[in-house]
């Protein structure tokens, strides 16, 4: 072995357990391992930059522009109070509609933003009608990661597959939404059983929520209807992206800059909400990735799974789809999905098949793996600290009881799907 | 991540807020907490300044004075200069630990004349009687510093002209 194939398994090695361990700050961890990677010569600095993906970056940044603002209409407030109205104060209808409004959003926003709208309001919502917030905010959080398994920009997992490998918005949604519909209502089902002794309300429990005013909760209807135009307009250029020849990123800054434009808010203020710190974090972990495929890493990675699985591609699939199911309930998604990329790419190119199911397999491997416990994804962690900071306590055992099962369904139903559709 | 529970906590309150009829406004900011040393009493203050380019600044401790907006940095220094060396002075004297003593009971009497008002119906003939004794109370601090020799010179009494 060389001493740069060693240097760069080492670097890549410590810097993927102490993200994992999450004793520090997983940006923080990856930004410098990557830089020990420029330092110790195992690449150069421009060849570094070239493997930053600008494409998951760009279509990162756009999204959280558009959310930034969208956020400060008030819409996500109204759509809760107007759903639980809706719903007439009953709990289980009040879960479903929330179930539904989550999974839509997810699809179409990433996993935590979500979270961090929806969960707040249920919370509002809940304490009014003075009812445990737990059983909603499990299912949403289940609904998040299960939506955003449905398209191209709903989960990070997805952005990278998609801009790695080439595959579009309408592939995304063409391959994996039939499913995911699929699996949100059989999910549904088992948590209405689940819950049906908890979504109890009295009369005036259910007085309370229709005393609710949805009209307050929107305090600028002129920034709303521009927000109304953008995301529409953004949503055509992710459904014709493929056709018309544009990367996906440029779609989501297009409608991001345009927001900005019409809006008229003060830019600084909403670039100053960019999640900075996923960004770097990806950023990063692109380099560390890169230096692997760029030593030759990569390469004997695939070449073992292909000695492993005889280059057989259905038996790749289970592997991938349960495999990454599994290593997602516990481990971050992201850098697991980075390096498999690579990875697959290169088991398609030393077995010269055609591996598109593998990518189908990762994605749904990879989404629905992070329903399984509580640190299995960004948007489970985050739902549980707002809980927690209103006083309620969201357990890793609760969210494992409830969350891990219904992944194991989740995964088969998936795995159901892919076998007969693609193998 | 920090951040991210910030956002979720303003979401909620701003829900709950907007369900009571009032506007909310969120404006990013900094807040920044002072903090001296003079001769072994803190002296600390907390200022937040907003990107309108308002300034708010409350002293807490030794004993706290309400929130006052300015328009500049430069008027909040030298507030905090000036109050400095007001301290400073103050802390020679031999009544200080009575001074600040007496100041935190005043304050606590304000919360109490306070509560008062919210949570009962205080006869009138009760009301004129605290007033009046308000009025010696104020005509006793004025009596004092008629006979008090002035050792502050740098800037005028703000109430007691």
């Amino acid at each position: 072995m060389s001493d740069q194939l060693m240097i760069a398994i080492a670097i890549f090695s410590i810097t993927y357990m102490l993200i994992m361990t999450e004793k520090l700050h997983r940006t923080v961890v990856a930004l410098f391992g990557a830089v020990l990677m420029l330092v110790f010569s195992v690449e150069a600095q421009e060849q570094a930059a070239n493997h930053i993906d600008t494409n998951t970056i760009g279509l990162l940044i756009g999204m959280m522009i558009i959310v930034s603002i969208i956020r400060r209409t008030g819409i996500f407030e109204y759509l809760a109070i107007h759903a639980a109205k809706l719903a007439g104060g009953d709990p289980w209808k009040i879960m479903l509609l929330f179930s539904l409004i989550t999974a839509v959003s997810s699809a179409l926003l990433d996993n935590v933003t979500t979270i961090l709208l929806i969960v707040p309001v249920t919370m509002v919502i809940t304490s009014t009608m003075e009812i445990n917030p737990i059983p909603f905010v499990v299912v949403e959080t289940l609904m998040s990661n299960i939506g955003g398994t449905a398209t191209l920009i709903g989960d990070p997992p997805n952005i990278m597959i998609g801009s790695a490998v080439g595959l579009g918005f309408m592939d995304f949604v063409w391959n994996l939404a039939p499913i995911v519909l699929v699996i949100i209502v059989v999910n549904l089902l088992i948590l209405k059983f689940l819950y049906r002794k908890t979504l109890q309300a009295s009369d005036e429990q259910k007085k309370r929520v229709m005393d609710l005013d949805e009209s307050l909760a929107i305090h600028d209807i002129v920034l709303l209807k521009k927000g109304g135009l953008v995301m529409g307009l953004t949503l055509l250029g992710f459904i014709l992206h493929s056709s018309l020849g544009y990367e996906s990123a440029t779609v989501a800054l297009f409608g991001a800059s345009l927001y900005l434009l019409i809006s008229k808010l003060d830019p600084e203020e909403i670039l100053l909400e960019i999640e900075w710190t996923t960004i770097f974090f990806f950023a990063s972990l692109f380099i560390l990735v890169g230096a692997l495929e760029d030593v030759g890493v990569i390469e004997m990675l695939a070449g073992g799974m292909v000695q492993m699985t005889a280059g057989d591609v259905g038996l790749s699939t289970t592997v991938i789809l349960f495999g990454s199911s599994i290593a997602s309930a516990f481990l971050d998604n992201i850098p697991f999905v980075a390096t498999m990329i690579p990875l697959l790419q290169d088991f398609g190119l030393q077995t010269g098949q055609n591996i598109s199911v593998l990518w189908w397999a990762l994605a749904l491997g990879a989404c629905l793996g992070g329903n399984g416990t509580l640190v299995g994804a960004s948007a489970n962690v985050i739902a549980a600290g707002i809980v927690e900071k209103q006083g309620h306590k969201l357990s890793f055992k609760e969210f494992f009881m409830v969350g891990f099962p219904l992944m194991l369904v989740s995964v088969t139903i998936a795995y159901g799907y892919v076998a007969i559709r693609y193998l | 991540m920090r951040n991210k529970y910030l956002g979720a906590e303003l979401l909620q309150q701003s829900m709950k807020l907007k369900q009571m009829g009032a506007e909310v406004a969120v404006i990013n900011s900094k807040l920044c907490y002072v903090t001296f040393d003079v001769s072994g009493f803190t002296v600390s203050y907390v200022y937040n300044v907003n990107k309108k380019g308002k300034y708010f600044l409350e002293r807490i401790r030794p004993y706290s004075l309400p929130l006052k907006e300015f328009e500049s940095e430069d008027d909040v220094i030298a507030i905090i200069e000036m109050d400095l060396s007001q301290f400073k002075n103050a802390i020679k004297s031999h009544n200080i630990d009575q001074f600040i003593s007496v100041s935190r009971r005043l304050e606590r009497v304000f919360h109490q004349f306070e509560d008062l008002f919210l949570y009962y119906n205080v006869p009138e003939d009760e009301m004129k009687r605290l007033e009046e004794e308000v009025a010696v109370f104020e005509k006793d601090i004025a009596g004092v510093k008629e006979k008090a020799q002035r050792v502050f010179h740098e800037k005028e009494p703000e109430f007691l002209k």
